[in-house]
């Protein structure tokens, strides 16, 4: 594909004067996202922008994608052009081929129902033949490492599988400019080193939205920028990944170090010879996926970090632990007394890699008080006041609705509402994904204060640094202590 | 925000043309509104559940079942109440609680909704969800139309399957003391708000759908083209002729 030059006719995209707010469902005002925001990318310049959590980095790579306002409503002035076209003026569809956008929540972009039809739906779109379809689907496949899941369903893949998927659409789709909204979240060390090889090596443009500044980034953009009070900032990489540093309480001291936890009832919960055993019903081809855990131990006030490939097992395992799934074989206890799943459901909270599929109540309110209002021992007022006790804590805003709040918020909110069931263990699955570390460090220290034990699992080796030094990982079907 | 209905298997169905299989399941269907005895209802929704077993698996066709069962047993005990004429079964005093006919009627339903069920999840967990696309735009079905045909049918199980979601989710959250056995009043009202949650969640991801299809290029003016295709089918002729001939021959057997 012939890409055009640097500075050789209108830029990749030149966004000017633009201002957005989310149309409000409440009575008040919402506060604008984006604020006379400016931003030109030439062609083929790779950009990193930097900002933390809930400062409209998601709402930006929705409008340049034409989604947004079209389905998510708002108040959009200025102008926005990618490769000379007027957004205002575009259909989504009819920038194909000029830009290609990765959701930061990779659930809420597959259309097909296999991984092979994913990637070929869109090629189907361009009118493209048989077999160039069918070449372009299978080098996607095979430089993602999706060759054996290439009939799997989106609801049989990790989340870290569903990404690499979506990245193997745009890679098969090709367009001239690639839009990454924390695509290397989800994504292990060796996916991670491949997009950054992607990146570097590609002849398009490609910006990338991040709330973390990973060892990946390092020499791989030629600009920074930072977006910050509705506006973009350019700058040298040290002063903007200082300003970053800032703005993300990266300064402030690790809540985890020294933290005074208060240890009630100590409990130990031990997992013995376990084994699980899935069949992916989409094909008879694929082997079934096997998980075996000789022996797994947390106590109360523990921190204990779970690493592996993407697809290893580390959800799998973590369905197990709180109850959700049965193993073929082997046993849970706790304190040395055998549990059964229902046991695990109250005594393991679990926090799923998507908030989403955790959160369902039309207000944060609701969403908070929901398990305490089902407890014979509260009333009213005491649920009230814990409700707004934890909403202080965890930054949150009683009435806002939660669907409509960003991603990092609502996965805050999902920690809120564990918070309030005090449960002795949690599972946090990726919850550093899309949160600053300092954000998902006070998280963890929150959930940590009453004596639970914590099993953080992560892709991020710095973060799972700053959490732990007790690491179990699995590799080849086995979780053990690392 | 579709889930697959395609159950992976080697049976004979799944070698079946999917134009056959299409065809198939909506004579089965109109076959099942003819006028053919109430045995013959049932002997052909026994066959259905049979090739559906042999073709999935008796665990899936066991979980189809139990998918229904919630409806089936509203059907069949509120049907028989709204059928007030004819030979009085049960009363109470002078006042006909269910009469001959009303109870007929609640077991012909049933057996028509059961066996539609099966007809559709025999086409659906058999054949690939572009497969069964490809067929219905080779009855000149138009792609859009197709697409909306086929997402319905995904749909309908991502709700199945956010529900799911959502009990586990709330299973989780429970808080308090274990409660011994939970009376079926009290699982009822628990029910309740998980539904509610399932078709928030269910309607809230329609325009995510929307705004991924068209990202992935619906709409744009380029004739489409299909990377799969129905060559691999070789016994076309043979697979109508069967599904036209088992209609017809249930429907000489069974008629009234």
């Amino acid at each position: 594909m012939n890409y055009p030059t640097k500075g050789t006719q209108d830029p990749c995209l030149d966004i000017r004067n633009l201002s957005f707010t989310y149309q409000s469902w409440k009575k008040e005002k919402n506060s604008p996202v984006l604020a006379g925001l400016d931003l030109r990318l030439e062609h083929k310049s790779k950009t990193l922008l930097l900002a933390p959590f809930d400062r409209g980095k998601s709402t930006l790579a929705r409008i340049i994608s034409g989604l947004c306002p079209k389905y998510l409503p708002g108040a959009l002035e200025g102008s926005v052009h990618i490769c000379g076209k007027d957004l205002a003026n575009t259909e989504p569809w009819e920038l194909l081929l000029d830009c290609g956008y990765v959701s930061q929540n990779p659930q809420e972009q597959f259309v097909a129902l296999s991984v092979e039809d994913e990637i070929a739906f869109p090629l189907e779109a361009l009118g493209l033949t048989r077999v160039e379809i069918a070449r372009r689907v299978d080098s996607a496949l095979v430089n993602w490492g999706l060759d054996d899941l290439r009939t799997s369903s989106q609801q049989e893949l990790s989340g870290g599988e569903r990404k690499r998927v979506l990245l193997a659409v745009q890679q098969a789709i090709h367009p001239h400019f690639w839009v990454l909204d924390e695509s290397f979240d989800d994504l292990d060390r060796s996916w991670r080193e491949y997009l950054t090889t992607l990146i570097r090596e590609g002849e398009g443009t490609t910006l990338v939205l991040a709330s973390r500044y990973l060892e990946q980034f390092e020499d791989l953009f030629d600009q920074f920028a930072l977006l910050d009070e509705g506006k973009i900032r350019f700058g040298e990489k040290a002063e903007i990944l200082h300003s970053f540093s800032i703005l993300c309480g990266d300064e402030l001291p690790n809540p985890l170090n020294d933290q005074k936890i208060l240890i009630q009832d100590e409990h130990t919960l031990v997992c013995s010879s376990l084994l699980t055993v899935r069949i992916r019903i989409s094909t008879l081809e694929a082997k079934p996926f096997k998980l075996s855990v000789p022996s797994f131990t947390i106590t109360s006030g523990d921190l204990v970090t779970l690493v592996g490939p993407n697809g290893s097992g580390k959800s799998t395992f973590s369905r197990l632990l709180c109850g959700l799934d049965e193993p073929k074989e082997g046993t849970f206890t706790l304190d040395g007394e055998e549990m059964n799943q229902r046991e695990l459901n109250r005594s393991v909270g679990y926090l799923f890699q998507n908030p989403d599929l955790q959160i369902f109540l039309p207000t944060v309110r609701e969403e908070l008080s929901w398990s305490l209002k089902r407890r014979k021992d509260l009333n009213d007022r005491q649920v009230d006041a814990m409700v707004c006790e934890c909403a202080t804590l965890f930054g949150l805003d009683l009435e806002e609705t939660p669907s409509t709040m960003s991603y990092p918020l609502r996965k805050a909110l999902q920690a809120a509402v564990y918070y309030l069931l005090d449960r002795p263990f949690y599972i946090l699955d990726e919850l550093d994904n899309a949160l600053t570390y300092s954000v998902a460090l006070s998280i963890i220290a929150l959930l940590r204060r009453n004596g639970a034990g914590i099993l953080l699992i992560t892709h991020d080796r710095k973060f799972a640094r700053l959490v732990s030094e007790t690491t179990y990982a699995i590799e080849a079907g086995i979780l053990e202590r690392a | 925000m579709t889930t697959n209905t395609f159950v992976a298997g080697d049976g004979f169905l799944y070698r079946m043309d999917p134009r056959a299989k299409i065809m198939a399941m909506l004579l089965v269907c109109v076959f099942l509104f003819l006028g053919i005895t109430l045995e013959g209802l049932y002997a052909t929704v026994v066959l259905l559940i049979l090739v559906g077993s042999v073709n999935t698996g008796i665990q899936h066709t066991g979980r189809t079942f139990k998918s229904i069962l919630p409806m089936l047993i509203f059907m069949v005990l509120f049907m028989p109440f709204n059928v007030r004429g004819g030979e009085s079964l049960i009363s109470i005093g002078s006042f006909t609680l269910i009469t001959r006919e009303g109870a007929l009627q609640a077991a012909r339903l049933g057996g028509r909704f059961i066996g539609i069920t099966y007809a559709c999840t025999l086409l659906f967990a058999t054949t690939p969800m572009t497969d069964v696309m490809l067929g219905l735009r080779w009855y000149r079905l138009p792609y859009k139309a197709s697409l909306v045909v086929t997402l319905a049918f995904t749909y309908i199980p991502f709700i199945a399957d956010s529900f799911i979601q959502i009990t586990e989710s709330h299973r989780l959250r429970e808080g308090g003391d274990l409660e011994k056995k939970r009376s079926v009043f009290k699982r009822l009202k628990d029910l309740l708000p998980t539904l509610t949650s399932a078709l928030v969640v269910a309607l809230r991801s329609i325009p995510y759908l929307a705004m991924s299809l068209e990202q992935r290029g619906f709409g744009r003016k380029e004739k489409r083209t299909s990377y799969h295709s129905l060559d691999s089918y070789r016994h076309t002729f043979t697979d109508f002729l069967i599904s036209f001939t088992i209609p017809i021959v249930l429907w000489l057997i069974f008629k009234a």
